[in-house]
Formats: C-alpha cells, sequence, structure tokens
C-alpha cells in the first residue's frame, strides 16, 4: 500500500482503544495510522471527513449505535465494527447498514487491522462471527448463497484455516476466499442501499469476485431457487 | 468468541430451538385427544338414528313395503357405509374421494329406498327419511361446510325428485318439508357444534401449551442458575486465585504457563457471561460439561452455534458427545466447537491442537464423522441427519 489508511476509533472503553492502538502500532507494515480516539460520535458528526475507516464499537455508553451507521457511511467513511455484540441479528443489522465488516471483541488481534485494510480499499472481509451471523441467517429477503458459498461460510465458521478450508473442498485457498467474498458481495446487494454497499458491489465486479448477472436476479428470490444450476461457475 | 448464545436470527425464531417441538407434540395430542371424543359422539349419534331411528321405522312398516328384502338391503347399505365411515374418521383427515365415495353410496341407498317406498304412504313409511344426510354429516365433518351443505341439498334433491316422479302427493310433500327442515337442521347443528368445539379444544390445548411451555423455562431457568453457580464456585476456586496472583506479582504475565492459565480462565468466564436465559438445548449442555473437563486440565475451549438448532435425539446425542470428549481429551491447549444447523440436521465441528489424528467413536444413530488433519490443527465433523 503506497498511502497509510487513516483511521478512527470510536471506543468509550479507554482500555480497548488503547488495545486497538497497540494492534494498530503492532502492525509489521505500518499500513494504517491512528489519526483520531473519542468516546462517542459527536466530533465525526461535527466536522469534514477526518480518515477513511472509522472502527465503531457497537454499544457507546450503554446504547447500542448500529442506527448512527448509515449516517456515517453517507458521510463518506468506510465502518469497520468492532463489538462484543456477536449475535447475529446485531451483526446482519451492522452489515445492512453499511458497515463493511464485523470483528468481534476476541477476534480483534488477528482480525482488525486486516479488516480496516479490506474495508479502505472497499474489498469483502469476512470474520468467523460475520460467517456465523450469515449462515445463522433466516429472513426471508436473505440473498441466495450456492452450495459452495455455504460450505464455505461454514468450515470458515467451524474454525479451519482457509487453506484447510480448501483442502476439505477439494479446491485452491484463493478459490475458497471468493466463494466467502461473493457471498458477502450477495449481501452487499440486498437490503437497505449505502453507498460502502454499492462501492463494495462495484469492486468486487471489478474484481472479477462476482458477475453482474449473479446479483441482480436473486435479489428477492428464496434460497432454494438459487441452489439451482443457472448460478455461475466459480471463477479461477 | 463471544457467545454460546444460539443464534437467534429474526424475532420470530428467538424461541429456544428446542422447546418448540418438544412442546408442540402434547398440544397436538390434547387437541386431538378432544377431537376424536367428539368423532366418536358424532358416530354414536349416526349409530344410533340408523339402529333405533331409521331401523326401527322399517321393521315396523315391514308390511307396507312392495319388496322388504330391497328395504333391507338399502338398510343394510346405509349401515355398512356407516360402518365404513366411522372406520375412516377415527384413522384422521378424511381425504375427498373416500369421504365423497360413502356420502354418496347413502345418498343413492337412501334415495332409492324412497324411490321403492309406496307412493302417497312415504311419509308414514320411509324409513330413509333424512338419513343419508347423517352419513354425510359424519364423514365430511371436518371437511369445508360448503361440502357438507352441497351434499344435504343434493341429498334433499334426490328425494324431492322421487317425490315428483310418484307424482307430488300434497301430504308427503309437507311431510317432506318438515322432515328436511328439523334433519337438515339438526345435521348443520351436529356439524357447526362439533366444529365450535374443536376451535375450543385447540384453544384450550394452546393455552395448555403456553403453561407447558412456561413450566418448562421455568425449570430450565432454574436448571441454568443451578449451573451457573455451581460455574461461579468453580472460578472462585481457579480464577479468583489467578487475578490474585497476577495482582500480588508472584505470576509473571510473561511466563507462557501463566498466559496459559489466563486463556482458561478467559474463556471460562465468557462462557459463564454469554451463558443467557436462552436455553441453547441438552446437545450444547453436554457439550459444556465435556468442555469443563478440559479446561480444568488446561484446555481453552468455545463453543459457537450458527442458527436456530434442531432438537436431536439422545442416542445420537450420545456419538457426538463421545466423539468431543475424545478430542478435547487429545487436545493440548484449545479447542473450538461449533454447531450449525444443516440442510437437514445438525453439523457439530471441533477444530482443536491434537498434533494427530484422534480415535473417534464409530458413526451410528444416523451420525456421520469426519476428520481431516492439518498442520498439527484437527478438524472433525459429527454430522446428525434427521432424514
Amino acid at each position: 500500500m503506497e498511502q497509510q489508511v487513516t483511521v478512527a476509533i470510536i471506543e468509550d472503553h479507554p482500555v480497548v482503544t488503547e488495545g486497538v492502538a497497540s494492534w494498530i502500532r503492532s502492525d509489521p507494515g505500518q499500513r494504517v495510522r491512528l489519526v483520531q480516539t473519542a468516546r462517542d460520535l459527536a466530533g465525526l458528526r461535527d466536522s469534514a471527513r477526518l480518515c477513511d475507516v472509522v472502527i465503531l464499537d457497537l454499544e457507546l455508553s450503554g446504547e447500542l449505535v448500529t442506527a448512527q451507521i448509515p449516517e456515517l457511511v453517507a458521510a463518506g467513511y468506510r465502518v469497520v465494527a468492532f463489538s462484543g455484540h456477536g449475535d447475529p441479528a446485531i451483526v446482519m443489522e451492522t452489515l445492512d447498514n453499511g458497515a463493511h465488516a464485523f470483528v468481534s471483541k476476541e477476534e480483534g488481534r488477528d482480525h482488525l487491522v486486516e479488516a480496516v485494510l479490506a474495508a479502505a480499499t472497499d474489498r469483502p472481509y469476512v470474520t468467523r462471527s460475520q460467517a456465523r451471523a450469515m449462515l445463522a441467517d433466516q429472513r426471508p429477503a436473505r440473498p441466495a448463497l450456492s452450495e459452495q458459498e455455504l460450505q464455505a461460510l461454514l468450515l470458515w465458521f467451524q474454525g479451519m484455516s482457509k487453506a484447510s478450508v480448501g483442502r476439505r473442498m477439494s479446491v485452491s485457498e484463493n478459490t475458497v476466499r471468493q466463494y466467502i467474498s461473493r457471498a458477502r458481495a450477495k449481501y452487499a446487494a440486498t437490503g437497505r442501499t449505502a453507498p460502502s454497499k454499492d462501492a463494495l458491489l462495484a469492486r468486487a465486479i471489478e474484481d472479477g469476485v462476482i458477475k453482474p448477472g449473479e446479483i441482480l436476479p436473486y435479489r428477492s428470490f428464496a434460497r432454494s431457487v438459487a441452489d439451482g444450476p443457472s448460478l455461475g461457475t466459480p471463477g479461477q | 468468541m463471544t457467545a454460546v448464545k444460539p443464534a437467534t436470527g429474526p424475532p420470530r425464531t428467538a424461541q429456544p430451538a428446542t422447546a418448540q417441538p418438544a412442546t408442540a407434540q402434547p398440544t397436538a395430542m390434547m387437541s386431538g385427544g378432544y377431537q376424536r371424543a367428539f368423532t366418536i359422539a358424532v358416530v354414536f349419534l349416526v349409530a344410533g338414528w340408523h339402529l333405533a331411528g331409521a331401523g326401527g321405522q322399517l321393521l315396523h312398516n315391514r308390511h307396507a313395503y312392495a319388496s322388504f328384502a330391497f328395504q333391507g338391503a338399502m338398510w343394510l347399505v346405509m349401515a355398512l357405509a356407516i360402518g365404513a365411515g366411522s372406520v375412516l374418521v377415527q384413522r384422521g383427515a378424511l381425504g375427498w374421494r373416500p369421504a365423497w365415495a360413502v356420502a354418496v353410496i347413502a345418498a343413492v341407498a337412501s334415495t332409492a329406498a324412497a324411490a321403492a317406498s309406496p307412493a302417497g304412504q312415504m311419509l308414514a313409511v320411509n324409513w330413509a327419511w333424512g338419513s343419508a344426510g347423517w352419513v354425510g354429516v359424519l364423514v365430511l365433518l371436518r371437511r369445508r361446510f360448503s361440502e357438507l351443505a352441497c351434499f344435504l341439498g343434493a341429498a334433499a334433491l334426490g328425494i324431492l325428485s322421487v317425490q315428483l316422479w310418484d307424482g307430488l302427493h300434497r301430504t308427503d310433500l309437507a311431510g317432506f318439508l318438515a322432515v328436511f327442515a328439523w334433519s337438515t337442521g339438526a345435521q348443520v347443528a351436529v356439524a357447526a357444534g362439533v366444529r365450535a368445539l374443536d376451535v375450543a379444544a385447540s384453544q384450550a390445548a394452546a393455552a395448555a401449551r403456553r403453561e407447558e411451555a412456561a413450566r418448562e423455562r421455568a425449570a430450565t431457568a432454574q436448571i441454568i442458575s443451578v449451573a451457573r453457580h455451581g460455574r461461579w464456585l468453580a472460578l472462585q476456586e481457579s480464577a479468583v486465585p489467578l487475578v490474585a496472583e497476577l495482582a500480588a506479582g508472584t505470576a509473571d504475565p510473561g511466563d507462557a504457563q501463566v498466559r496459559v492459565r489466563c486463556a482458561v480462565q478467559a474463556a471460562r468466564l465468557r462462557r459463564l457471561l454469554a451463558e443467557g436465559d436462552e436455553v441453547p438445548g441438552p446437545l450444547v449442555h453436554e457439550l459444556q460439561a465435556s468442555a469443563d473437563v478440559a479446561e480444568r486440565r488446561g484446555v481453552a475451549v468455545e463453543i459457537e452455534t450458527a442458527g436456530p438448532l434442531p432438537p436431536v435425539p439422545g442416542p445420537a446425542r450420545r456419538v457426538i458427545t463421545d466423539a468431543a470428549i475424545a478430542i478435547l481429551t487429545a487436545a493440548r491447549s484449545k479447542a473450538r466447537i461449533t454447531l450449525a444447523s444443516v440442510a437437514a440436521g445438525i453439523a457439530v465441528s471441533f477444530v482443536a491442537d491434537t498434533g494427530a489424528v484422534v480415535m473417534l467413536p464409530a458413526p451410528g444413530e444416523d451420525v456421520a464423522i469426519e476428520q481431516q488433519q492439518d498442520d498439527g490443527m484437527l478438524w472433525a465433523e459429527a454430522r446428525w441427519n434427521s432424514r
């Protein structure tokens, strides 16, 4: 990355803010620069865009702030939710409101910096807790995922490395990433509209993760319909 | 990872996955029991009418008929139709074919008996007035009301056409109208009454189910509370001394041994905190029990669920927990257990640093077990298929 990604941490527990800052500092490539920390969203509301990505604790002063995500996204921020609330319904709401990724507090050390970098380039990043929420999703409006996408999500959620998932499914690690990214992109194509979701989708199409035709016809279809053979073959 | 909480998804699935089917069954049984009782009452009513009412009239007027044998045969056909209908309705909801077959046989027999009655004396001697209607009530009872209405109308039209054919005797017509009014009225009243009782029974059963579910929730809350208290006591013995050592400086956070102890206690604390009032089901409880044992050995265990989980029968659960015990015993420092609902069942998977392949229990009880070893990490999945 030629330029550092700038990030703000919105978190009401100073000790957590400290921890996140230390993860950012210890990134070997120094790819992320922390420009702001705050205990609430007031500072972001009042000024021009301060940074590329916001690391947002979903619970500030005892209140869930998932409903504030669309506002942040509309202001041009990419949002990475970082929360102890791993409840799938909350994760889904977070993503639907335009957050780029969800990272649970336990996943922070391994995934937060990578998720921030992915968000800055509008690329999908799916943590295990996010895979769990996608697998648990029972909403009628959920996107239709293919057998392979579901299998890759399941094995990733179960705790396998992506390389192991690939061996299990007899595909390359890259194809596993592609399956998971495509599932994530399909989610970006459903629910409420947000500039961040459009950007993620556009980048996924540009990167060849998903074809435009794979998204639109399935927007409102039940899962069983899309499991049919008409779904495009995976890339690679 | 955060939680042992079941992934509840949208509000409508927020009910514990296992509680639903477990309590739905008694409800169905209960409401089914009332329905059977109502069905038996209707069977007795219809059979009683045919024996005492129609049969009595048939015997009383045996000399008035041109052919008593024919009338007797028609009476027997009706009796057989009632017998067949009674057996069929006891077996459950009737399809339209058998229901209408029985009803049409009864209507034909009743119309034929009326047609063979001496013209002009129908009012006095015809035993078959309204009999077909009762058979219709019996077999069409739990089908659409309009079907019963059509049938009663058709049966009445049959008798009326016989009268027209006979030359429309005024007394008979008056008698027909009177019999039609009271018998059809009684038949419709019985059908409507049973329908209302069915509704009341299902409401009573639903209320009983709610009460039962509340009782079950209370009992489960009690169990959880006891388990939580037990775990809290265990924490007093394990986590509290560790924190005290860290505070006093006697335990060094740089020491790998101390870090393992911290990881284990952190996993336990997370589980304790994450355990909500929702009941993840007996399988999760059993896996938690296995995890507790492993944690005492210094293995950090996390358990996660995705999606509402179907209830797993006892024998299949035993195969899964046996696999869990084998893997957790072989795990060196960490293990992750996940439960996810899949197409026709549940996938319970284990990822642990066992270092080698683990001897797993033989699959069976509809549980398939697979494992894969990668760089010292074991992945195993026990998949229970309900089909």
